[in-house]
């Protein structure tokens, strides 16, 4: 895999990022908006240079692998929502990172290898 | 965490508001990017190391959302990104629509899935919202999470 195309999926990832985050800077009320805080963004676009570039059955794996990271997304939410409003938003949305990995990590280990 | 404004909030017509646009500012933009970018990064490198699945964990991580709760604190309260936080858990679900729809169909028509793939997340993710506003499983969650009411 050549740096230009590392650079290439970094620079899409971002900018399907911002063009999600467009969406939910406008949305309203802010529950609705939030949808887009979990768009698949970084996805959408990664997805689809990995099928230009390799074929759709090399990347068919990437999406099971995400199935398993949309687990620990949902983990990342709810724990979110409890210590935001204990801890505030940068520490309690840092710390809910720990959820993410824990059942994301798990659930790789447990199933997904 | 004010149980009256998350109410209100919640009582206001669903939309967009492109005049908001106009007030983020161009550097919350290029952290936006700038996170969307590294996640991108991590994935491709991982996939590379230690092979596509793993890569693909990183594709659902939740890279952007601190940036975005945290900004979202500081302009307009914590309330506010309490509200975003739980419109994300439902967009989380609809995420995993994705992941799925991607996962068994990609081999037919990559292109077609990957429209597919989107529309079973804003399907999924906005069909939960309104199960939950209009049924009031909001308030539910509310009481059953948040520590003031």
């Amino acid at each position: 895999m050549s740096i230009l195309i590392v650079f290439a999926k970094a620079t899409v990832g971002g900018l399907a990022v911002v063009g999600f985050s467009v969406l939910g800077t406008a949305g309203h009320p802010k529950r609705f908006a939030g949808l887009f805080a979990a768009a698949p963004s970084v996805a959408l676009a990664s997805l689809a240079m990995t099928v230009a570039l390799k074929g759709p059955a090399a990347t068919v794996p990437y999406a099971q692998g995400m199935l398993i990271g949309s687990a620990g997304m949902l983990a990342y939410c709810l724990l979110s929502l409890y210590l935001i409003d204990r801890l505030h938003a940068l520490a309690g949305s840092i710390l809910s990172w720990l959820a993410w990995m824990a059942v994301t990590g798990g659930l790789y280990l447990a199933v997904g290898r | 965490m004010h149980g009256e404004q998350l109410l209100e909030d919640d009582h206001e017509p669903v939309g967009f508001d492109w005049s908001k646009l106009s007030k983020a500012s161009p550097g919350e933009i290029a952290i936006r990017f700038v996170f969307g970018a590294t996640i991108a990064l991590i994935a491709a490198v991982v996939a590379h190391f230690f092979g596509a699945k793993a890569g693909g964990l990183f594709l659902a991580f939740p890279a952007v959302l601190p940036a975005t709760l945290t900004l979202i604190e500081r302009e307009e309260g914590t309330t506010k990104a309490w509200a975003d936080a739980s419109g994300g858990a439902l967009g989380a679900v609809g995420l995993a629509a994705f992941a799925l729809t991607a996962s068994l169909l990609l081999r037919w028509n990559p292109v077609a899935v990957l429209f597919l793939a989107l529309l079973a997340w804003a399907l999924v993710a906005a069909g939960l919202y309104f199960l939950f506003r209009v049924s009031g499983l909001f308030l539910k969650q509310d009481k059953l999470v948040a520590k003031r009411r």
